[in-house]
């Protein structure tokens, strides 16, 4: 499904959502478009978690899903930190509604071809068309835009300090009326940043802020200083910008975003220097009271664990701890008769149980998440954590008794299988999928992937095939990816001309191709597995890694000739890529041949 | 008689004066930048006649006497493996020096555990031989077993705390002899280690101070001026009925020959002076391309004669500057050693194996790029070099994050334009990386090898990219020397 919540104004771009949670395929990939995507989709997220709307994963996976989304959202907020810088800007370089409609025809015309080239990333062309349009159009509305996009293209270029002196600041020069002129401001600032001139930046973007408090540029010029405070190791300077975000600039449309990341950073500041309740104030002028507590368990996490891990550090970690707790106990609501209310208490007595995991209380673990049981018996989501946390202890007998509790007894078994599994004890892991296919007959397309890896993992090659190609007749609808597991199965026992057997049955071109190849070279084949590549290499995207593969075959079966002319037309086909540069490192180091045949340009 | 004590007193003399003599050739060597080359020579070379001298008086009187031939060659060793160090340094064969250097040194750390064993052997058996003669002298094995018995508890009580004595304690009950082996191995180890620490450090105390060359020069792109001449092709008359077939040429074609010319309207350098060169320049002052020397890897890639010093004159030709006569290298705590005025602008480093500097070293990398306002010049070999140099990066400028740098930067527009970024292959990323401070780029990084480019071959690239390579090359170059040379200019009118 193609979600329209997330698209931009920028209507090229692409984000669709497929299968279930967490398979996501991005269509397109321009960094500032990407990042700006990925903001937004970050709160989307956000939306869905906090709304319970969001499609119900499979119960196996809830525990892990719900242990890992935390960690997800710091990552997501750390990584959307780091690539703010190229993603905020996208707004100010867009030309409103109301100005186009004061362009005449003519100009909106040539605008509009301009805007194309840039879409298209065409940024000579789109830079030549800006420049027409500044040169015919010179007393238009729409020059001061032109010129600022101009400036854009030639940063795209890689021309930054021409950006700066001739395109930017020409902006302010020519048009310090405009608002493009305050944009044009900004754009020096984080174009001086770009290039490591931070002193300067520093200085630009500072004055903005002062210029400009009420300004969506003053959000943007923040976040850049924030950048460069980390650069600079500037703590102080970080949370001071950070609390202004926070707590003293008005959250518009554009502006939420990068408010709502200040706020977090803050409050994962204010958590690992211990100020729980300063941390808490920061969450709560992004999230609502019911949202809060949530909020505050996951943003409390990270820094208590990395306090408590320190001996230095301990006793503040285990105040943050109490603090956290107590603080989530008070927000449990008095009045539980509302399932959102109900709701709202289930995850504070989940939040509590994690906390004292990470604080390593382990007397108290247990029956932290006892209690959740207690509270809601037919819920195995706390039955699951617990025995997780049994296994991180490596008391895996306890983890099993607690999956035997299970209100869902398949799913339970399913899971002892697993912990078999990952203690390498093959026999009652087998056992137990044994018993549930014969107990869950209903659900044993499910079950009998679990067997099937069992056996590979005890080496039981012909049982595992045996079940994979039961899969592949019960289960049509994967019926490919089966094959798959069969082809591989053979592989990984040595049976290679088998394994070359299925590969090719599989559909999944070039990985199947690669496989074969690579078992006709185990076959000591390399005129098979060299014609192998050769089709490999059909595949734009594979052949540098094709003929990188070819040169190596050619090395092993001793024709040291056409191996070194392999290399090097890797090295003369490929120069841009960095296979390139192994076999450039390989003929150096083995052959000592100097001449690689490779070099190019960078435009 | 010994074989010393046969030998002629004369010889013993000069040998003695000769060794006093060697000893200060060679920490002048180490340390001085004045002294040349040459005279050095004529205080190394004598070492060879002496030594023929001292193995023909062996052959003569002690040919049989193994110890005397062992010292005579153990005496020989370090004046005749410092005096190939030196030829080969003389002769500008500076990786068969590296080689010398290493294999030299192993030579000597073998020789001294040969001593360091035979010595150890040597002082344990007298040891085990006084302990036999006083047992003998007592008699107790003959008066009585008992009495044997109890000698032989109180010798196992006592402690004996010599190491050459395998009865020591700390060797404890069972294969003493091997711990003692071991440990006197370990001694010896270490304090070969630590010697030859010492040794390099004295080395990094005075380097050859940097002088720039005296000139002038305008900070200006080199103007292309593209002549297009019309070359009117010879025309026949031909006949067309005759029985020779040609391919008679369209009348009115002719062929454009280009010529591309560069116009040399100013001189590349920096300052007022005159003839190409920079302000506060001296007259012996050349430029040099110094590479930094390095442990973990090879340092050594395309160095000297046939690779980077194919640059070196390169940049003679393009900037018409005064350059030296080859490339040289340097460790990296030499760096140290030079003072602020007369520090090297720019260093260069490459490689295509692991890069291990120590903390001194990082510190001093860091003093040469901040204060003494230099440039590290780099060219990653391979993408393991170009993972160990960015980690050493984070390591000597940990305040300052790389950034791409532009291609309208004065380091790629002067003297030569760069219209795009020319390399051999990508092994870490296909744009330049910089390290800025205060607006000067401190480091430039070349992730595509570009020093493969300079050497011999060109590794098989073409022309317009192996001169584009030479272009940037001389760029970089002459950018660190222009910055320096404000840099001066500027603490001169300071004082």
């Amino acid at each position: 499904m193609t979600n329209d919540k997330l698209r931009g104004r920028t209507d090229w771009i692409k984000v669709r959502l497929l299968g279930g949670i967490g398979d996501w395929q991005f269509q397109v990939y321009p960094a500032t478009e990407f990042a700006s995507v990925a903001r937004r989709l970050l709160h989307y997220m956000l939306r869905c978690q906090s709304s319970a709307k969001a499609v119900k994963p499979p119960r196996q996976a809830q525990w892990r899903r719900s242990q890992l989304l935390p960690l997800v959202l710091m990552a997501c907020a750390c990584w959307s930190g780091l690539i703010s810088s190229r993603a905020f800007a996208d707004e100010l370089d867009d030309l409103p509604i109301d100005a186009w409609k004061q362009l005449r025809e003519v100009e909106r015309y040539q605008l509009q071809i301009a805007e194309k080239y840039w879409r298209e990333q065409n940024w000579i062309t789109a830079a030549a068309e800006y420049e027409k349009f500044m040169e015919l159009y010179e007393k238009s509305t729409g020059a001061p835009f032109a010129q600022l996009k101009w400036s854009l293209a030639q940063v795209k270029l890689k021309k930054q300090n021409t950006a700066i002196k001739e395109g930017f600041q020409t902006v302010i020069d020519y048009w310090p009326e405009s608002s493009h002129a305050i944009a044009a401001a900004y754009y020096i600032g984080r174009t001086q940043k770009e290039i490591g001139r931070t002193k300067e930046a520093k200085a630009a973007l500072k004055s903005l802020v002062a210029k400009h408090p009420q300004h969506l540029v003053a959000v943007y010029a923040l976040n850049e200083l924030i950048d460069l405070a980390t650069i600079e190791k500037d703590v102080p300077a970080r949370v001071e910008h950070w609390k202004k975000l926070t707590f003293e600039l008005k959250r518009t449309r554009d502006s939420s975003a990068t408010c709502v990341q200040a706020s977090q950073q803050l409050a994962l500041h204010q958590f690992r220097e211990g100020a729980f309740d300063e941390g808490v104030k920061a969450l709560a002028t992004t999230y609502n009271a019911a949202q809060l507590p949530s909020y505050v368990h996951s943003y409390v996490r990270v820094p208590l664990s990395e306090l408590v891990a320190q001996t230095e550090t301990k006793a503040k970690g285990e105040t943050l701890t109490n603090q956290a707790i107590a603080w989530l106990r008070q927000a449990t609501p008095a009045d539980q008769s509302m399932p959102e209310a109900k709701q709202i208490a289930r995850q504070i007595l989940f939040g509590v149980a994690d906390l004292t995991a990470l604080a390593q209380r382990d007397d108290q673990v247990p029956a932290a998440y006892e209690t959740i049981v207690a509270a809601f018996p037919k819920d195995d989501e706390a039955l699951g954590r617990l025995a997780a946390w049994y296994k991180t202890k490596t008391n895996y007998d306890k983890a099993r008794e607690t999956y035997l509790r299970y209100a869902d007894k398949n799913e339970g078994l399913g899971l002892v299988g697993y912990s078999y599994r990952e203690q390498q004890n093959w026999p009652l892991a087998e056992q137990s999928y044994q018993q549930l296919l014969g107990q869950d007959a209903e659900h044993k397309v499910r079950w009998k992937p679990e067997l099937a890896a069992t056996h590979r993992g005890a080496h039981k090659w012909p049982e595992a095939i045996t079940v994979y190609e039961e899969l592949v007749r019960d289960d049509l609808s994967n019926a490919g990816r089966w094959r798959w597991e069969v082809a591989c199965t053979h592989r990984d026992a040595g049976q290679l001309k088998e394994a070359i057997g299925h590969f090719r049955q599989c559909e999944n071109f070039p990985e199947n191709y690669k496989q074969m190849a690579w078992c006709h070279r185990q076959l000591k084949q390399p005129n098979e597995a060299i014609t192998l590549y050769s089709q490999v290499s059909s595949d734009k995207a594979s052949a540098p890694w094709a003929l990188l593969q070819v040169a190596y075959t050619r090395e092993e079966a001793g024709q040291a000739e056409t191996a070194i002319q392999a290399f090097q037309q890797v090295c003369k086909k490929f120069p841009k890529d960095p296979h390139a540069s192994t076999a450039h490192a390989h003929l150096q180091q083995k052959y000592k041949i100097s001449v690689t045949l490779g070099g190019a340009n960078e435009e | 008689m010994t074989f010393f004590s046969r030998l002629p007193r004369k010889l013993i003399r000069q040998t003695q004066g000769y060794a006093a003599l060697w000893l200060i050739a060679l920490v002048l060597w180490r340390v001085q930048n004045w002294l040349p080359l040459w005279l050095l020579g004529i205080a190394f070379l004598p070492s060879l006649p002496l030594g023929i001298a001292w193995l023909r008086q062996l052959r003569s009187h002690g040919d049989r006497n193994p110890m005397a031939r062992s010292l005579v060659l153990t005496g020989l060793y370090p004046f005749w493996w410092h005096l190939a160090v030196f030829l080969a340094e003389f002769a500008g064969l500076h990786e068969v020096r590296a080689g010398l250097v290493s294999t030299g040194l192993l030579g000597l750390f073998l020789i001294g555990l040969a001593w360091m064993v035979w010595w150890l052997e040597r002082a344990s058996r007298r040891i085990e031989r006084s302990q036999l003669d006083e047992v003998l002298r007592g008699g107790t094995l003959l008066v009585s077993p008992a009495s044997a018995v109890e000698a032989h508890e109180q010798a196992a009580r006592r402690r004996y705390w010599n190491p050459l004595d395998p009865r020591a304690w700390y060797y404890g009950r069972g294969s003493r002899k091997l711990k003692q082996s071991m440990l006197a191995t370990c001694t010896y180890g270490m304090a070969f280690w630590l010697s030859v620490m010492t040794v390099s450090q004295i080395r990094g105390c005075r380097p050859n101070d940097y002088e720039l060359p005296a000139g002038g020069g305008q900070q200006k792109t080199v103007a292309q001026s593209v002549k297009i001449q019309k070359v009117i092709r010879r025309k026949y008359v031909v006949n067309p009925y005759s029985s020779i077939k040609f391919s008679v040429p369209p009348i009115d074609d002719v062929k454009l020959q280009l010529q591309e010319a560069t116009a040399h309207q100013y001189v590349v350098g920096y300052g007022e002076g005159t003839g190409a060169g920079f302000a506060g320049g001296t007259q012996r002052g050349k430029v040099r391309l110094i590479r930094l020397e390095y442990d973990g890897g090879d340092w050594n890639l395309n160095f000297g004669i046939g690779g980077d010093n194919n640059m070196l004159l390169e940049y003679g030709l393009l900037t018409q500057q005064k350059v030296g006569d080859k490339t040289e290298a340097i460790r990296i705590a030499q760096l140290a050693g030079f003072p602020s005025d007369k520090s090297p602008p720019l260093v260069f480093i490459t490689g295509q194996g692991s890069l291990s500097v120590s903390n001194n070293e990082v510190k001093v990398l860091r003093e040469y790029l901040i204060d003494k306002h230099g440039l590290l010049f780099a060219s990653s070999g391979s993408q393991h070099f170009h993972n160990q140099f960015l980690a050493l990066m984070n390591r000597v400028l940990p305040d300052v994050r790389a950034v791409p740098v532009p291609m309208d930067d004065s380091i790629h527009r002067i003297p030569f334009a760069i219209p795009s970024f020319p390399y051999v292959v990508p092994h870490g990323g296909r744009e330049p990386l910089g390290w800025s401070a205060d607006g000067r780029w401190l480091v430039y990084y070349h992730p595509g090898d570009i020093s493969d480019a300079w050497a011999d071959g060109h590794s098989g690239v073409s022309s317009n990219i192996y001169n584009g390579c030479f272009q940037l090359g001389a760029n970089v170059i002459n950018y660190g020397h222009v910055e320096y040379a404000k840099w001066l200019q500027a603490r001169g009118k300071s004082k």
